[in-house]
C-alpha cells in the first residue's frame, strides 16, 4: 500500500471512529446510568438520518437538520422514557426487551413514511469539496466529521466533569439509587439521560448520512457497531466509548481494505480477544443487572 | 493420619478493595471437628473472610488449605465439591421453588448435572424431606421459598448447606433476624451436629457464640486480634475495648 | 380423572397434526393451510429451542438465528455442493454444524449474564450474518442458496409438499417430546436453579459456566435442525435466516407465547406467523404490529399468552 493510500485510509479510519464515538457515546451513557442497553439505538440513528432528509428537503439547510433531528430524537426519548421504560424500573432485562419492540415499530414506520428505497443526502455546501492533502484529494466532509467527533468528545467531557449535571450523571452512573436517596430527582435525570442518548444517536444519523447514505438495515449496522465499540471499550463509561471507537474505527477500515470479505471476522477476533482477557471491556465497569 | 494436623489452615490472608484493607494477614487454624466462632465489629472483615474461603473473592495474598490441600486458586464450585458448604448471611435461595426442591438441588449436586432423563430418585427426595424435618420445616416442604417466613428461610438456608453433606460448614450469621425462640432452636440444632463436621461460624449474638464455640477468633479492621477459647476471649482486654465495649478492671 | 384423558387425547392430536394434509385434502385452501402450518411448526421448533435458553436457563439470547441459519446453510450446502441427498445425513450435518458454531460462540459468551449476555449474543450473531453475507463462494452471498432439492428418506422422495409436511410435523413432535423430557429431567431442574440463583448453584458445587454452555449447544443444535427444515421447506436459504430479524422474531414468539412453557413457544410461533402472513396482506405493517404486541406483553403480560390463560384458569376455579 502506498503511503498516500495509507494516509487516506488512516483518515477514513479516524473519521469512522469519530462517527462511532458520536454513535456509541449515547448508548454507553444510557447503560451506565440506567443499566439499560437501548436496542432501539440503531433505530434512533436511522430516524435521525431520515428526519434530516426531510428537513433538508424542507429548508434546504443541512445545518438546520443537524440541529433539528437530534432535538426531535431527544424529544422522542423524553416521551418514551416516562411512558414506557419507567414502568419497568428495576426490571432491566425487560426494559431492554421493550426497546426491541420500540425498534421494530420505529423502523417499520420509517419504511412506511419514507419508503424503503436507498436514499442519499448531500453534504452541506462548503463541506462538499475535496482538499489536497499529502499528494491526494481528500473529502472535506470527512475531515469535518473528525473535527466534530473531537469537539463533541471535548464538550461531553467538559459537561461530564465540570458541571453540576455532569456530576449528577457521574454519581448516577455510580449508584443511581443512592443518588435518589440523597434527594436528586432520579426520574427527571433518567428521562434526560435517555433523551440525550437518543439525541446523540440522531446526531450520528445526520452526520453519517452524507457518507453512508440511507437504506433499510442501517439501523442494524449502527446497533452492531455501537455494541461492538461499547463492549470493547467498556460499557458504561464515556472513556470506554472513546477507546472503543478509536480502536474499532481504524480496525474496521483497514480490515475492509486488507481482508475485504472477512473484515468483520477481524472485528470478531478483536471482540473475542477483549472478552476473553477482560470480560468487562477495556475500561468498563459492569454491574450485574438481572 | 495426622489427627493433629488442622483441617483448615488460613495463612497470611489479605484482601484489599481499592484503598481499604479488608483482610490484613489473617492467619488461623481450625481442627477437624472443631466449632470456631469468628467475631468482630461490623466492617471487621468477617464476610470478606468467608467470601475468600468459599472462593467467591480472590485474596490479594496468602493461602487457604483444607485437609492439607491448597485450595486458594480453586473456584467456588470446585471448593463445594471438596466438601465446603456455606450458609449465607442474606439468604441465597431459589425463591420460586418449593423448600423441598431447594434442598433437592443441593442433594443432586453430588450426582452431577447431566442427567437428562428421569425424575428425582426417591432416595434423594426422602433425604431432602428428612433434612427439612430436622431443621424444623416439617409440613412446609412444598411451600415456595419466597412464601416462607424469615426464620423459616434461615432454617431452609441451613438445610441446603447441610444437604451438601459437607466436611466444612461455614455459617454466616445463622441467627440473623430471628426471634429468641427461633434463635434457640437453630442454636441447639447446630450444637447437635455431628463432630465429623467442622464448623466456622460468624456471629454477633454472644450467647450463641459462647454456647457453640470451642474457640473464638476475633477480627478487627481486617486483623486477628485475639484467638483462644471462649473464656480466654471474654477476658481479653483488647477484645473488650474494641468489641464488647467494656473496660475490664482487674 | 383428567389425567387419564391426556395421553389418548395427545396421541389423537399428534396423529391429526401429522396427517393434516390428508384429512383436509378436500378443503379449498388445503395447500395454503398446509404450507402455513408447516412454517409455523418449523418456527415452533426454533422457538422451543430458544425457550430452553430464555425460559428455562435464564439466558436471554438475541443471536439464536445464527444457529438456525447455520443449520439451513449446512443443509443447503450439503445438498447442493456435496451431493448428499439422504435426510439423516443432511439433518445430522445441520445439527453438527450448528452445534459446532454454538460451541464456538458459547465459549465466549457463557461467562456473562443478563444484559451483557444478550448483547454479546447479538453482536456475534451479527458477525455471523456479515460473514454469511460476504462469503459468496459458500453461502451465495446476498443471493443466498436457491433451488435446494429436498432430500430422500431411504427411497422416499420428500419432494411432494404433503411428504415434506409430514417430515416437519413429525420432527416437531419429536422435538416437543425431547424438550419436555429435558425440562422435566434433573438437568432441566439444574437449568432452572441456575436461572433462579446462579451464585447458589456454584456454591453447591455446580460448574455453572459449563452447564450453561451445554444448554447453549443443545439449543443451538435443535435450532440448526429447524433451519435445515426451513431450507428444505422453502428450498431457499439467505443471510436473513441468520440475521437479527430472525433472532428477534423467535424471541417475540417465546415471550408472547409464554416463556418457560411447552405450549408458549408454539402458540407464539402461530401468532407471529399469523400476523406476518395473514394479517399483513390486509394491513401492511406486520413489523409494527409485532412491535406493539411485544411492547404490550412486556409491559402488561410478561408471562405471555400461556400466562394469561393460566391466570384466567386459576380465576375460574375459584
Amino acid at each position: 500500500m502506498s503511503a498516500e493510500l495509507l494516509f487516506q485510509q488512516a483518515l477514513n479510519g479516524l473519521s469512522f471512529g469519530a462517527l462511532l464515538f458520536i454513535l456509541a457515546a449515547g448508548l454507553s451513557l444510557v447503560f451506565g446510568m440506567m443499566d439499560v442497553v437501548n436496542l432501539a439505538h440503531g433505530a434512533f440513528y436511522m430516524l435521525g438520518a431520515y428526519l434530516a432528509l426531510s428537513v433538508v428537503q424542507l429548508t434546504g439547510s443541512f445545518w438546520v437538520a443537524m440541529l433539528a433531528a437530534p432535538l426531535a430524537l431527544g424529544l422522542l426519548g423524553l416521551i418514551l422514557e416516562p411512558l414506557l421504560l419507567r414502568r419497568l424500573r428495576g426490571r432491566h432485562l425487560d426494559q431492554v426487551l421493550l426497546t426491541i419492540g420500540v425498534s421494530l415499530i420505529v423502523v417499520d414506520q420509517i419504511g412506511v413514511v419514507w419508503g424503503r428505497e436507498v436514499r442519499s443526502l448531500a453534504a452541506p455546501a462548503g463541506l462538499d469539496g475535496s482538499v489536497a492533502l499529502f499528494g491526494g484529494d481528500y473529502p472535506v466532509y470527512r475531515l469535518f466529521v473528525i473535527g466534530l467527533g473531537i469537539a463533541l468528545a471535548a464538550v461531553v467531557t467538559l459537561v461530564y466533569r465540570r458541571t453540576a449535571l455532569g456530576m449528577h450523571i457521574r454519581a448516577g452512573v455510580e449508584d443511581a439509587q443512592m443518588l435518589g436517596a440523597l434527594g436528586v430527582d432520579i426520574d427527571r435525570l433518567f428521562a434526560l439521560t435517555f433523551a440525550a442518548g437518543a439525541a446523540l444517536a440522531g446526531l450520528a444519523g445526520v452526520v453519517a448520512a452524507p457518507v453512508f447514505g440511507l437504506q433499510p438495515g442501517m439501523d442494524v449496522d449502527a446497533l452492531l457497531y455501537s455494541l461492538v465499540v461499547v463492549v470493547v471499550g467498556g460499557l458504561g463509561t464515556l472513556g470506554g466509548a472513546v477507546v472503543g471507537s478509536v480502536l474499532i474505527g481504524p480496525a474496521d477500515t483497514f480490515g475492509k481494505v486488507l481482508f475485504q470479505e472477512f473484515a468483520l471476522a477481524v472485528i470478531f477476533a478483536i471482540v473475542a480477544l477483549v472478552l476473553l482477557l477482560r470480560p468487562t471491556g477495556l475500561l468498563g465497569r459492569i454491574r450485574i443487572a438481572r | 493420619m495426622g489427627s493433629d494436623a488442622p483441617l483448615i489452615e488460613v495463612h497470611e490472608l489479605s484482601r484489599s478493595f481499592g484503598g481499604i484493607r479488608a483482610l490484613d494477614s489473617v492467619s488461623f487454624a481450625v481442627q477437624s471437628g472443631e466449632r470456631r466462632a469468628v467475631i468482630g465489629p461490623n466492617g471487621a472483615g468477617k464476610t470478606t473472610l468467608f467470601n475468600v474461603l468459599t472462593g467467591e473473592i480472590a485474596p490479594s495474598g496468602g493461602s487457604v488449605r483444607v485437609a492439607g490441600d491448597d485450595i486458594t486458586r480453586l473456584r467456588p464450585w470446585q471448593r463445594a465439591r471438596r466438601g465446603i458448604a456455606r450458609m449465607y448471611q442474606r439468604n441465597e435461595l431459589f425463591a420460586p421453588l418449593a423448600a423441598r426442591e431447594n434442598v433437592a438441588l443441593a442433594v443432586s449436586a453430588r450426582a452431577g448435572p447431566y442427567r437428562f432423563v428421569g425424575a428425582p430418585s426417591p432416595a434423594e427426595s426422602a433425604f431432602a424431606d428428612e433434612l427439612l424435618t430436622r431443621v424444623g420445616l416439617a409440613g412446609r416442604e412444598g411451600v415456595p421459598a419466597r412464601a416462607l417466613s424469615h426464620g423459616e428461610r434461615r432454617q431452609l438456608e441451613l438445610a441446603v448447606a447441610l444437604a451438601q453433606n459437607p466436611r466444612v460448614l461455614l455459617l454466616d450469621e445463622p441467627t440473623a433476624g430471628m426471634s429468641p425462640a427461633e434463635t434457640a432452636r437453630i442454636t441447639e440444632l447446630i450444637a447437635g451436629l455431628d463432630r465429623t463436621l467442622t464448623i466456622v461460624i460468624v456471629e454477633h449474638d454472644m450467647d450463641v457464640v459462647f454456647r457453640l464455640a470451642d474457640r473464638v477468633s476475633v477480627l478487627h479492621e481486617g486483623r486477628v486480634i485475639a484467638d483462644g477459647t471462649a473464656a480466654d476471649v471474654r477476658g481479653d482486654t483488647r477484645v473488650n475495648e474494641v468489641y464488647l465495649g467494656k473496660v475490664v478492671v482487674r | 380423572m383428567r389425567r387419564v384423558f391426556i395421553w389418548p387425547a395427545a396421541a389423537i392430536g399428534a396423529a391429526a397434526l401429522v396427517t393434516f394434509p390428508y384429512w383436509t385434502a378436500e378443503w379449498e385452501s388445503s395447500r395454503f393451510a398446509t404450507t402455513v402450518l408447516r412454517d409455523i411448526l418449523v418456527f415452533a421448533i426454533f422457538a422451543l429451542s430458544l425457550d430452553l435458553l430464555v425460559g428455562r436457563a435464564g439466558m436471554p439470547s438475541l443471536g439464536h438465528a445464527a444457529f438456525f441459519g447455520a443449520g439451513a446453510y449446512a443443509a443447503g450446502v450439503a445438498t447442493q455442493r456435496l451431493g448428499t441427498d439422504q435426510l439423516p445425513l443432511t439433518l445430522g450435518a445441520a445439527a453438527l454444524v450448528a452445534a459446532a458454531l454454538a460451541l464456538l460462540i458459547g465459549t465466549l459468551v457463557v461467562r456473562s449474564e443478563g444484559i451483557f449476555f444478550l448483547m454479546l449474543t447479538l453482536a456475534f450473531a451479527q458477525i455471523v450474518f456479515a460473514i454469511a453475507f460476504q462469503w459468496t463462494s459458500v453461502t451465495g452471498g446476498s443471493n443466498g442458496l436457491a433451488g435446494i432439492a429436498r432430500p430422500f428418506l431411504g427411497g422416499i422422495d420428500l419432494n411432494p409438499p404433503d411428504r415434506m409436511y409430514v417430515l416437519v410435523s413429525a420432527t416437531f413432535l419429536a422435538v416437543v417430546l425431547l424438550v419436555r423430557a429435558v425440562a422435566g429431567s434433573p438437568y432441566g431442574r439444574v437449568l432452572v436453579g441456575i436461572r433462579e440463583n446462579e451464585r447458589r448453584m456454584r456454591a453447591l458445587g455446580y460448574d455453572t459456566a459449563r452447564i450453561r454452555l451445554s444448554a447453549f449447544v443443545l439449543a443451538g443444535s435443535i435450532a440448526g435442525i429447524a433451519g435445515a427444515l426451513s431450507a428444505y421447506s422453502l428450498r431457499f436459504v439467505s443471510a436473513q435466516d441468520v440475521g437479527i430479524g430472525t433472532s428477534i422474531r423467535a424471541f417475540v414468539m417465546v415471550l408472547v407465547g409464554g416463556a418457560g412453557t411447552l405450549a408458549g413457544p408454539v402458540i407464539g410461533a402461530a401468532v407471529v406467523l399469523y400476523v406476518e402472513r395473514i394479517l399483513s396482506s390486509a394491513v401492511p405493517v406486520a413489523e409494527t404490529v409485532l412491535g406493539l404486541l411485544f411492547v404490550a406483553f412486556v409491559l402488561l403480560a410478561r408471562r405471555g399468552i400461556v400466562g394469561i390463560g393460566g391466570a384466567a384458569w386459576a380465576r375460574m376455579r375459584r
